[in-house]
Formats: C-alpha cells, sequence, structure tokens
C-alpha cells in the first residue's frame, strides 16, 4: 500500500474496467488467511490477515474474574476487548480506549455468547483479548470470525463457530466486504456474523440507507461471503492438528 | 498453553541456580549469549515505519506514527521523538489491563534515553520551521507475547522501525506546511546504533538476557545501552546490589557484545 499524506477520497470507487479500486470484482473478498495457536502463552489464539487487516485474538479462562462482582453464581461470563494499535489507522490513535472500541467489544461478546455453554462455567470468566495491529476496514467482523477460531483452539465447548461479514453499498451498487476507503466513502455498511449452529444471524449493524428489496440482497450476498469464509475457518482449524498428525503418523516424531 | 506463574517452584529455581553455577543455562545457552533473534520490517501498512521482533519466544510489534506540532520552546529547533510501550494482556496471564503499568513505563524509559543520548534520532532533522513546526515521532511498543527480556527486544524494534521509517517530506510555505511528495527516509533520521543489552544476577552470578524462567528467579536486572565507543544509559532494577568491579566488567563486555549484535543483525538493510 503506498503511504498517502492526506486521507482523500476519490471521486468514483469504482474504476473504469467496473472493477474495484483494489482490482476486486463486485462479490470478491480480500485475500484471508488464519492461523490458530499462534500466541505462546494464551489458553488458545488465532490470527487473521484479512486485506491489509493483521488481527491477534488470544483466549484466557476459564479464570477467576476481576473485579470480582461481576462474577455470576449461576454461569460463566464472556468479556471481549477489541482493542486498536495506536499505528493501525491513518492519523495516529490515543493509546486509551475509546468509546467506538467499547463498543464494539461489547457487539463481539453479544456476538459469541450464544454458541458458548457458560452455565457449565459459574463464577469464572472466558476473557477474549483482540487486538488490532493493522486496520483497513471491516476490523469488526474480521475480528468476530477470529474470536471465535481462538475460542475453539482453546477448547472451549462451543456449539459452533461464528463468521462474520460485511455487504454494503459504493456508487449505488452492492458489494461484499469493505475495504477501508469503500467503507468511509461507500453509501452503506452492513456487517452481520453467523452462528452456525442454527443458521441464524448473531451480529447485525447497519449504516446507511436501503429499501426492503435491498435489504434481502445484502442478506443473500452475505450468506455466500460468509459460507466462502467458514470453509477458511475450518480449514485454519483443523490445519494445526493435521500437523500435529503428520508429525507422529506412525508412532515416531520426523 | 498457559502454564505461567508469578510464583516459581523451588525445584525449578534450584535447577536454574544450580545449572547457573556450572556456567550453564537450562536453555543450553551459554552466559553471554542472547536467545535466537528473528527481525522483519514494514509489517504494518498503516504506519510510517514497523517492526516485528522476536527474540526467543519473547515477540515484540513496534509503528511509528508521525505528527506535526509545535517545538518545546527550549529546543525550538528540534523534532520530538516519543516512545510508549503496552504489554497486552493478550501476551501473558502476568499482564492485567487498564493504564500503563509500571513495567510497561520502564520499559519504554529505558528504550527511550537508550536511544535519546545516543545522537541516534536526528531530532535536528526533524525540524520544519524554527519555533513553528516540527515533527513529533511516535515510536509505540506491543508486546504480542512475553516470554523474558522485554528490553532488548523492544529496543531492537524501536530501531528497526526508526531505519524502516518513511516520513512524507513537508516545507514551510506561506506560513503553512506543504508536502512536497517526498519522503524522510531512515538513514536521514537515524545516525547511531545504540544498543540495549539487559543482564540478569542471581547471588553473585551475571548472564545475558534472561528468560522467563530466570526472570523469576533473578534478584535483579541491569541494562546497558551502548554505541560503537560510548555507553549511553543504564538502568538497574530489582532488589539485586552489584559492585563496583562488576558493573566495570558489564561496562566492557557491553561494548563487546553490542558490536557483535550491531554487526549479526546488520539492522540498516531494513532501510526503506
Amino acid at each position: 500500500m503506498p503511504l498517502i499524506i492526506k486521507d482523500e477520497y476519490p471521486e468514483k470507487l469504482f474504476r473504469e474496467d467496473g472493477k474495484r479500486l483494489d482490482g476486486r470484482d463486485k462479490y470478491e473478498l480480500r485475500p484471508i488467511k488464519m492461523e490458530v495457536g499462534v500466541l505462546e502463552n494464551a489458553d488458545g489464539s488465532a490470527y487473521i490477515e484479512w486485506g491489509n487487516n493483521k488481527i491477534y485474538a488470544a483466549v484466557y479462562g476459564p479464570r477467576e474474574v476481576h473485579p470480582h462482582h461481576l462474577a455470576k453464581p449461576d454461569r460463566g461470563i464472556l468479556r471481549v476487548f477489541y482493542r486498536m494499535a495506536t499505528f493501525s489507522v491513518f492519523e495516529r490513535k490515543r493509546p486509551a480506549p475509546g468509546r467506538r472500541e467499547k463498543e464494539v467489544s461489547m457487539v463481539i461478546t453479544d456476538c459469541l455468547e450464544p454458541v458458548l455453554f457458560l452455565e457449565l462455567y459459574p463464577g469464572t470468566a472466558f476473557e477474549v483479548f483482540i487486538n488490532v495491529m493493522d486496520a483497513d476496514g471491516g476490523t469488526r467482523c474480521a475480528c468476530t470470525t477470529v474470536a471465535a477460531l481462538a475460542l475453539a483452539d482453546a477448547g472451549v465447548p462451543m456449539k459452533s463457530l461464528v463468521t462474520a461479514v460485511a455487504v454494503g453499498k459504493i456508487d449505488g451498487e452492492l458489494i461484499t466486504d469493505l475495504s477501508g476507503i469503500e467503507d468511509k466513502a461507500g453509501e452503506a455498511d452492513l456487517p452481520c456474523a453467523m452462528t452456525w449452529f442454527n443458521e441464524e444471524l448473531s451480529l447485525l449493524q447497519f449504516d446507511g440507507s436501503m429499501d426492503l428489496d435491498e435489504f434481502s440482497k445484502y442478506l443473500s450476498l452475505a450468506k455466500d461471503a460468509i459460507s466462502k469464509i467458514y470453509e477458511i475457518q475450518l480449514d485454519a482449524l483443523k490445519k494445526k492438528y493435521i500437523e500435529i498428525q503428520e508429525e507422529y503418523s506412525g508412532g515416531e516424531k520426523k | 498453553m498457559m502454564n505461567i506463574k508469578r510464583v516459581i517452584s523451588t525445584i525449578e529455581k534450584n535447577y536454574i541456580l544450580s545449572n547457573l553455577k556450572k556456567g550453564e543455562r537450562i536453555d543450553g545457552r551459554d552466559l553471554w549469549q542472547h536467545r535466537d533473534w528473528s527481525v522483519k520490517s514494514n509489517v504494518i501498512a498503516s504506519a510510517e515505519g514497523s517492526a516485528e521482533v522476536s527474540l526467543g519466544k519473547t515477540r515484540v510489534i513496534t509503528g511509528l506514527k508521525y505528527d506535526v506540532g509545535a517545538p518545546f520552546p527550549d529546543l525550538p529547533n528540534e523534532g520530538v521523538c516519543t516512545f510508549m510501550a503496552e504489554l497486552l494482556p493478550l501476551a501473558s496471564p502476568l499482564f492485567e489491563r487498564g493504564p500503563p503499568d509500571e513495567q510497561s513505563i520502564e520499559l519504554a524509559r529505558v528504550v527511550d534515553r537508550g536511544i535519546r543520548h545516543a545522537d541516534c534520532v536526528q531530532t535536528k532533522k526533524l525540524c520544519i520551521k524554527e519555533n513553528a513546526a516540527v515533527y513529533i515521532l511516535f515510536v509505540d511498543i506491543y508486546v504480542i507475547n512475553y516470554s523474558g527480556n522485554l528490553i532488548d527486544a523492544g529496543g531492537i524494534s524501536a530501531l528497526t522501525t526508526l531505519i524502516s521509517s518513511k516520513i512524507p517530506e513537508g516545507i514551510w510555505e506561506n506560513n503553512e506546511v506543504t508536502w512536497t511528495g517526498k519522503y524522510l527516509s531512515g538513514d536521514t533520521l537515524v545516525n547511531e546504533l545504540p544498543i540495549i543489552l539487559t543482564y540478569g544476577k542471581i547471588g553473585d552470578i551475571i548472564f545475558l538476557d534472561p528468560s522467563l524462567p530466570e526472570e523469576l528467579v533473578c534478584d535483579g536486572n541491569i541494562s546497558i545501552s551502548v554505541t560503537e565507543d560510548k555507553i549511553t544509559s543504564i538502568q538497574k532494577s530489582g532488589y539485586a546490589t552489584l559492585s563496583i568491579k562488576e558493573i566495570e566488567m558489564l561496562g566492557k563486555k557491553s561494548m563487546e557484545i553490542g558490536k557483535k549484535i550491531r554487526k549479526d543483525l546488520n539492522l540498516w538493510q531494513y532501510k526503506r
């Protein structure tokens, strides 16, 4: 990515050849790479590169709740902390967590909670730390996806994985997976996440304006994209165990 | 997986100690050897400079952002370079959320002092217009995985970040900053390369680059920054005491090791 001096928005978000600014087709996803078990000290961890987004997630728990009054006697609690690095955005972000980060943390918590069996862990907390090291649009979706992967890597009992994607509108056309500039200069943005055990949406936000026809189109676009991302997610999770299996196949270490 | 505690078991402590007494380390190093270094630069697209450094299993990511602001009144023609460190709670169960604690402030301060007093960052070249506009650089260090000796890793990552940086060049025209479209690169910003070396001390044994279990057993640490021929900062932490002889010995040792690391890592290769 070239360095830019001013955060200028181009007039058109489609190039002359009908492709988007980064060369993608309307419904094409950015390249996505996921990996689990990347952080030594965490109970479970995952890393995602989604276009220019680079995000680490780590899970600790079940462990004691601090401060203690947050603990619930009949069930465990899930706490998600979404934080961005100061250098992950165009203008340096202040180091202290802002309102946006707290809101996104809450949205992700609510999104992940339905897949966990928290009633099995009374009085404890699962803490998910998500750090965005480099951001380029769609971080809340990437964070939800990678957090679910980290929880699975930690061996936390789950009903299913959760996968998220954003769909939106630029220059009057519906598109999948908005990049940073499309998010800022575009007309609409609809991040959503699916819990696979019941195939329902557990994260849904919308900014922009749409009619009811468009709404169903948005949702079917999102469903297609989510299915593709889910495959990558599953592969990343399996890969770790395939590697262990290969390493020890035949009872001897290679 | 997690098996890190604030307190180390007596049996492990004795094991580490008896090994050190024989001049050996639990991970097979000798007393004056670092764990393996790995340095990658330009890892963050949004930052003007960045580096990912691992020292054994300790891993840090550092990025540089810049701003243009007014200089300090007593240094009207010099830019500013600030350092911040954050010990992310994902890096270790020992780290907690919240505002920076002593350990992260110490990390940022020691890295800052080592670099500040070494003629490293050329602050005079970061001046756009005297008394009016200078660059303010923010070098922010994030710890991704904690396995002992954050200071050495933080120091190298801060240096690599500065060397790999590309900052838009601004000039003063009609009472405001205008951008020339060119960039200031690492060789303009950085002159000398101060290397920070941290030693642990247990009883009367001193050794380089304490790993996490060693750090937990240590009576104390001492960090020394060296340039080619000068010591630029020292920080002693923990309850250990050092004799004058020991400190002199460490000064000499640091010069040697500093030279070797400067050569081995060859940080100038990361200039963009």
